[in-house]
């Protein structure tokens, strides 16, 4: 790729036009992303239809955009009123709605956006110089070294499950249970679908964590207010402090390094097509918690946490991108949705698109990086409306919150049988929480659950049962013996957390 | 998915061509038809390569026709979903499925929940085939189909990555003929596949589009063509027949257009004529060229015939499993 490709074509995304479509892009994405229900995908499939009359790189740009802009909308209700906008989001209520909760949202919001911003952009970097490299790394995890991430990535996890470790085991193996619904991988046959086509794809992960975590939350709100209990309470907006309303350079100094891991988890699961941005954000805040010497400050309202979750959700973003537009492989779906505006646009992703669309691609490039700066933008002016919105009365803002959820999935999870589930998730989270069962536990292992069994199904078909075949796969022993060495430290740390009772209650 | 926005833009576009509407110039259709909006329902999701091809016909058809078309995605169970819908719609000409030639040809044969069979539809035409092959590495040991056999029966066995159950059934029916063992390892799809291909972590995979341009790349190789025929992309390497297997096993995977079974003869002729137009179309056309591919319509007989055919080889070969 000679300069003056790379050089025109980032030229070409600094044109007026496409700056109006990256702003348009990243402000649709914020909105739709802080919409409970409506994720990012739904944002893509209605701008697709929207950029056939555009041209090229303004199409791509647009929807880029508004993924970006998805990534950092789904913290603003994560952080406000504990209510995740998009799943990817969801680790990030685990410490961002203590912070508000403490009379600091503002602070909790700029947090999350600025490491947002910072994770996005780190991986926009990486796709940009090394993503060549990266993918034929990234082409090694194959079956095998999946599994051992997904052993790992449960082994970590288990930090997640609260203060009693039975109790989160119950959890995540409900987890299990109900991510089992649908066509099994290997067989074919149907399981637990009691007669229902719609049911044969599996529960939609929409439907269940918008139900378990928001609709559930906005119940119990209501059930507060009705009875004249104190309501917890949408966080208190302002604060009278000016400490609680900012983030100096300096506190986000202090937390460098767990947003720079988080960066690079969230680049690395990207990288890897299948994974997805919830898996990234779970771990991050896994490992990230695991690690620190004060695991115990968790989920009071420890930046660190929003750090953690946000650094890593938003870096997928970018690094999703790495095996599409070098090898052809979407990495997600969404990335997938952006191979079909491409073609839409007359160009074939794959391994030829660089040569044959240098100026372009760079052209998105340098578009992506222009989004970073319109997520940060936009995401100033935003925060003061959203706080706003919040400020109003509860018996307004959760009669709304529900519409939305309802509507939101009744489009996403395509009808009906999306609302049947959420409404039995928000019920089983109810009884969840009454038995102080971890319903993130349960989240994390209802996402992690099909990769673990599809991955599971093919390194046994692949080695064809013979378990010595690991020797051969370096990567996925160090990851195992990671997770032995994980659960070894978390066992020995279990009983202090035991002994220091509401330090882990948030989870 | 239903997509409100979209719906009111279209509102808005049909009171711009409601006058257009009866006199299609086209396609021979009876006096009055349509006089609403026809819905398209996509068997598969936003974004996918039926979702581009209905989306498309549907754009050529509003030009052609006038007329105002919905697109509307139910995806799910492989288009099972859409079928299912599908059957229960008024077969009064103004509901158009789309799917693949898979959703009625294997899904009521793997899904004991699909309360349809393809004899449930009557069908308009398709618009594309898809090009499935045997592809590999360009650094594997073998080249050819019969190579590729030899090396796994020196291996003792060989893993080819499939995205649907119609290449799972192939991979097996491959083994069965040359007698190896060929583990068809199944996963999310395509993508997925190709993947696990590239990255060597399977001997071989089964690819119905993306595998084009990593043969024009120079990263892949095409080991035998799946299809009937040999393919423009890969010409040297032969087809199955070719390769001394009965002709039946070539995989016959078209998107086709239906309807449910009983619209008027009348309406059927209009709608048939208006899909045969909307295939030739040049921005259709345009669609194929991005997807190395190109447009065939084998018209509402030629459909039917395929359908029948792999539906019964389907049920035959599932029922043995």
């Amino acid at each position: 790729m000679d300069t003056a490709t790379i050089l025109a074509g980032i030229s070409d995304a600094f044109t007026l036009w496409n700056l109006m479509f990256i702003v348009l892009g990243v402000t649709v994405g914020q909105i739709i992303g802080a919409i409970p229900g409506l994720n990012i995908l739904m944002a893509l499939a209605i701008a697709i239809p929207l950029t056939y009359s555009l041209d090229t790189l303004a199409a791509i740009a647009f929807l880029i955009s508004v993924n970006k802009g998805g990534t950092v909308g789904g913290a603003v209700p994560a952080i406000l009123i504990n209510t995740p906008g998009t799943p990817e989001s969801a680790a990030t209520t685990f410490d961002g709605y203590p912070m508000a909760q403490k009379g600091q949202p503002m602070k909790a919001m700029k947090y999350s956006l600025y490491y947002s911003v910072f994770g996005d952009t780190w991986s926009d970097i990486v796709l940009i110089t090394v993503s060549a490299p990266l993918a034929l790394v990234a082409l090694k995890m194959g079956p095998i070294e999946i599994l051992a991430l997904m052993v790992l990535a449960f082994s970590v996890i288990t930090g997640l499950v609260g203060e009693s470790m039975v109790k989160g085991l119950i959890a995540a193996a409900l987890g299990f249970l109900v991510a089992s619904v649908g066509i099994d991988p290997g067989q074919g046959t149907p399981r637990f679908t009691f007669g229902y086509l719609t049911l044969y794809d599996g529960l939609p992960l929409t439907a269940l964590a918008v139900g378990m975590l928001a609709v559930c939350e906005i119940f119990q709100r209501l059930a507060q207010q009705v009875r004249g209990m104190p309501a917890a309470a949408a966080a208190p907006t302002r604060s009278a402090d000016i400490a609680d309303r900012t983030v100096t350079f300096k506190e986000l100094l202090a937390n460098k390094w767990v947003a720079f891991r988080a960066a690079l988890i969230g680049t690395l699961i990207g990288a890897i097509p299948g994974l997805g941005s919830a898996t990234a954000g779970f771990l991050s805040y896994s490992i990230t918690k695991q690690s620190a010497k004060d695991p115990e400050a968790f989920g009071t309202g420890d930046p660190r946490g929003i750090a953690a979750s946000e650094a890593a959700n938003s870096a997928v973003v970018g690094a999703n991108l790495i095996p599409m537009l070098t090898l052809g492989i979407p990495g997600n779906i969404a990335a997938a949705l952006l191979v079909s505006a491409l073609m839409i646009h007359g160009v074939q992703p794959g391994p030829l698109l660089f040569e044959q669309q240098g100026q372009l691609i760079y052209g998105l490039f340098g578009a992506m990086l222009i989004a970073n700066l319109a997520n940060l933008g936009v995401g100033q002016v935003g925060m003061r409306f959203w706080a706003f919105v919040v400020s109003a009365p509860n018996t307004v803002i959760y009669p709304a919150a529900l519409l939305l959820c309802v509507t939101g999935v009744y489009i996403s999870a395509g009808g009906v049988m999306g609302l049947v589930v959420m409404v039995g998730a928000a019920i089983l989270g109810y009884v969840m929480r009454l038995l102080g069962l971890s319903i993130i536990a349960f989240i994390v292992a209802f996402v992690l659950a099909g990769q673990l069994e599809s991955a599971l199904l093919k390194t046994m078909l692949i080695t064809g049962g013979d378990y010595m075949q690991i020797l051969h796969h370096p990567i996925a022993m160090a990851l195992l013996v990671l997770s032995v060495i994980s659960i070894i430290v978390l066992g020995r740390r279990r009983p202090t957390l035991g002994r220091k009772p509401g330090a882990a209650a948030a989870a | 998915m239903y997509v409100p926005i979209k719906r009111l833009a279209l509102a808005a576009a049909l009171l711009g061509t409601t006058c257009a509407a009866g006199t299609a110039w086209g396609a021979d259709c009876p006096e009055g038809f349509p006089n609403k909006p026809i819905d398209f329902l996509v068997g598969f999701g936003a974004g996918g390569g039926t979702d581009a091809i209905a989306r498309s016909i549907a754009a050529a058809i509003e030009a052609q026709q006038g007329w105002t078309i919905v697109v509307d995605n139910r995806p799910g169970a492989g288009g099972g979903v859409m079928a299912a819908s599908l059957k229960n719609a008024d077969a009064d000409g103004y509901t158009v499925g789309i799917a693949g030639t898979d959703t009625v040809a294997i899904v009521p044969y793997t899904s004991p929940d699909a309360q349809f069979t393809w004899d449930d539809f009557a069908y308009l035409g398709s618009g594309m085939q898809i090009n499935y092959g045997l592809v590999t590495r360009s650094d594997s040991p073998f080249s050819t189909l019969e190579e590729f056999i030899d090396y796994a029966k020196e291996k003792g066995r060989a893993t080819v990555s499939v995205g649907g159950t119609n290449q799972e059934v192939l991979v097996k029916q491959l083994g069965e003929h040359f007698g190896v063992t060929l583990v068809a390892v199944p996963g999310k799809g395509a993508a997925a596949a190709l993947q696990e291909a590239l990255g060597g972590h399977v001997d071989a995979t089964t690819q119905g589009s993306q595998h084009v341009q990593q043969i024009q790349s120079g990263d892949m190789k095409q080991l035998a063509s799946l299809i009937d025929k040999r393919v423009d992309y890969a010409p040297d390497s032969k087809t199955l027949a070719e390769s001394g297997l009965d002709p039946s096993v070539a995989m016959q995977a078209f998107t086709i257009l239906m309807v449910p079974k009983g619209v008027d003869e009348a309406i059927m002729t209009c709608l048939a004529g208006a899909v045969d137009e909307a295939v030739g179309s040049d921005t259709y056309g345009e669609l194929m060229r991005n997807f190395d591919n190109k447009a065939v319509n084998l018209g509402p007989d030629g459909v039917t015939d395929i359908v029948q055919q792999s539906a019964t080889n389907y049920e035959k070969v599932l029922a043995a499993n």
